[in-house]
């Protein structure tokens, strides 16, 4: 049979972001997937060295559009470190509450497109709504829908509002009370079993080799976490569990993704129950004049996609000398995606790569 | 920790070894150790490689390569100190002449890193398979993450040559 090359993306039903593959076919069969990022680099980590500390926190959330909130948490994490400024407690509360929140509106727009992308349409459109109940919550926090710039070097900017807390509980309560019709039209389905069973496998002894984190990771059955295996916020103050399953495909990682999302709404409600009173803000020195001191750091949080990293360096001025975001998705689409692509029909090459919960403007940085 | 900077520095000579903070622990080594620090670690469990990075130090004419090592769980449900670990590796290479050894066959997922440090900060990997360019679209002469490479000044260069459209309108 003939060998074709075939474009995949960027501008293609299958493909959410910016993103393009190149399939090497022969009939229905891809002998060879070549991921192409690019589409959406903007160079932030060397326009990041031209802007001082606090300059830099509207560029750290649009690294990751769709979970702008932990990408502010590493970047506010590493500048602490590098200048050795204490949190308050009910500051680390809060913060975990905000990147749980942003954890659960991150994966039910992860369940849209992947909805989406199986055809269910109605369950993509409640994903939309329910994420927007939350994107609501935001915006009474932060003013912001999307990017809210919330986190910062010593704290939060503000505390919750009066009444706050009640509104969050009942906010998830009303997402969590549709869970059953969730499962009955989308999990239980046996149209999501037949389409997501066996696609796009990896195995536990390929996940590590390729440097697979997060939800990957996890569909192989590791509690491998970063909430776990090095606390920070509040996240070592309240009792949760980290959902796993076995089998290592697209099946599987959506359903760690549905059981994440039920146990980060728990946390939240444990969060909120044990939260202390005082400060949320230790004052950091004037912006415009702030040198930190020489040093290097590397930070890590489990954003809802996978380890997430920043290499930060400073040699004593009032910018950063270099910065190196170590996005989960980057190994992700690049490594994983071109290896478990291999020898796969053309019909799944979208739903695999939702299935690795690839967030493209996270590639390119 | 202790403990593997005794034995790194037991197994190897000329390292620097040092512990900044906990659970972070920072090797500095000659170019030619990087590979069989590398494959050591892995053996002794630092199996993953999170992150491949570079740092420009022009003043001291050097380009400084970054790995960062942690280790997977070894049982599915238990945390230990091992996973809090970080290991940061560094070496220094030349400026002038930026060369490298692959690490590709110790670690599968430096391909996209080393691919994109090879964009970025125009350093060769021998043994890369395949250097070919990732995000950028055009050729540049100083690869644009270097310190010497000024983005704003490139920006005003290219931008203005070309006309704003303002002042067409107010010409007709």
């Amino acid at each position: 049979m003939r060998e074709l090359e075939l474009y995949f993306g960027p501008q293609h039903l299958g493909m959410v972001g910016n993103f393009s593959i190149t399939l090497k076919v022969e009939g229905d069969r891809i002998l060879e997937a070549t991921a192409n990022p690019g589409y959406l680099h903007r160079g932030f980590e060397k326009l990041m060295e031209y802007r001082t500390w606090i300059q830099n926190f509207p560029m750290v959330c649009r690294i990751n559009v769709i979970e702008p909130d932990s990408m502010e948490m590493v970047y506010a994490m590493a500048v602490e470190k590098l200048a050795g400024i204490e949190v308050p407690e009910r500051a680390h509360y809060i913060r975990a509450v905000v990147l749980e929140l942003s954890r659960v509106a991150s994966h039910l727009f992860g369940l849209w497109a992947y909805a989406n992308t199986l055809g269910f349409d109605t369950v993509a459109q409640w994903a939309m709504y329910h994420r927007d109940l939350v994107l609501d919550l935001f915006e009474e926090l932060t003013g912001g829908r999307v990017y809210h710039i919330y986190i910062w070097p010593g704290g939060v900017r503000r505390d919750l509002p009066e009444g706050f807390k009640d509104k969050i509980v009942t906010t998830l309560h009303s997402i969590g009370s549709c869970v059953p019709d969730y499962d009955a039209a989308f999990f239980n389905n046996r149209l999501f079993y037949e389409r997501a069973k066996g696609i796009g496998k990896v195995t536990r002894e390929e996940a590590k080799e390729m440097g697979a984190t997060g939800q990957v990771l996890r569909a192989t059955g590791m509690k491998y976490d970063i909430r776990k295996v090095e606390p920070y916020a509040a996240y070592d103050k309240v009792p949760w569990e980290v959902p796993t399953r076995e089998d290592g495909d697209a099946f599987s990682r959506i359903w760690v993704v549905r059981d994440e999302m039920i146990e980060s709404v728990h946390m939240i409600f444990k969060l909120l129950d044990k939260m202390p009173e005082g400060e949320v803000y230790n004052r950091v020195p004037n912006p415009f004049k702030w040198n930190i001191p020489k040093g290097e750091t590397y930070v890590r949080v489990e954003s809802s996609r996978g380890e997430l990293g920043l290499y930060l360096v400073s040699n004593g001025e009032d910018k950063p000398y270099r910065v190196h975001f170590r996005t989960p998705s980057y190994p992700h689409a690049l490594t994983v995606l071109e290896k478990v692509l291999r020898n796969a029909s053309i019909a799944d090459v979208g739903n695999t790569m939702i299935s690795l919960y690839v967030v493209a403007p996270e590639i390119d940085r | 920790m202790n403990k593997l900077k005794e034995t790194l520095e037991s197994a190897f000579s000329d390292l620097q070894v040092s512990i900044p903070e906990d659970d972070r622990l920072t090797i500095f080594a000659p170019k030619d150790a990087v590979l069989s620090i590398l494959s050591f670690l892995k053996s002794k469990g630092y199996e993953h490689l999170a992150l491949v990075s570079c740092v420009d130090w022009i003043e001291e004419e050097e380009f400084e390569l970054i790995y960062i090592l942690s280790a997977y769980m070894q049982k599915d449900d238990e945390y230990t100190d091992k996973e809090k670990t970080n290991i940061i590796l560094k070496t220094r290479i030349s400026r002038e002449k930026p060369e490298c050894t692959t690490v590709i066959p110790i670690f599968k997922n430096a391909e996209p890193y080393e691919r994109e440090l090879h964009e970025l900060f125009g350093i060769r990997f021998e043994g890369h398979p395949r250097l070919t360019p990732l995000f950028l679209e055009r050729e540049y002469k100083i690869p644009p993450f270097r310190k010497d490479f000024d983005t704003r000044e490139y920006v005003k260069k290219v931008f203005d040559e070309i006309p704003f459209v303002e002042d067409k309108i107010g010409q007709t």
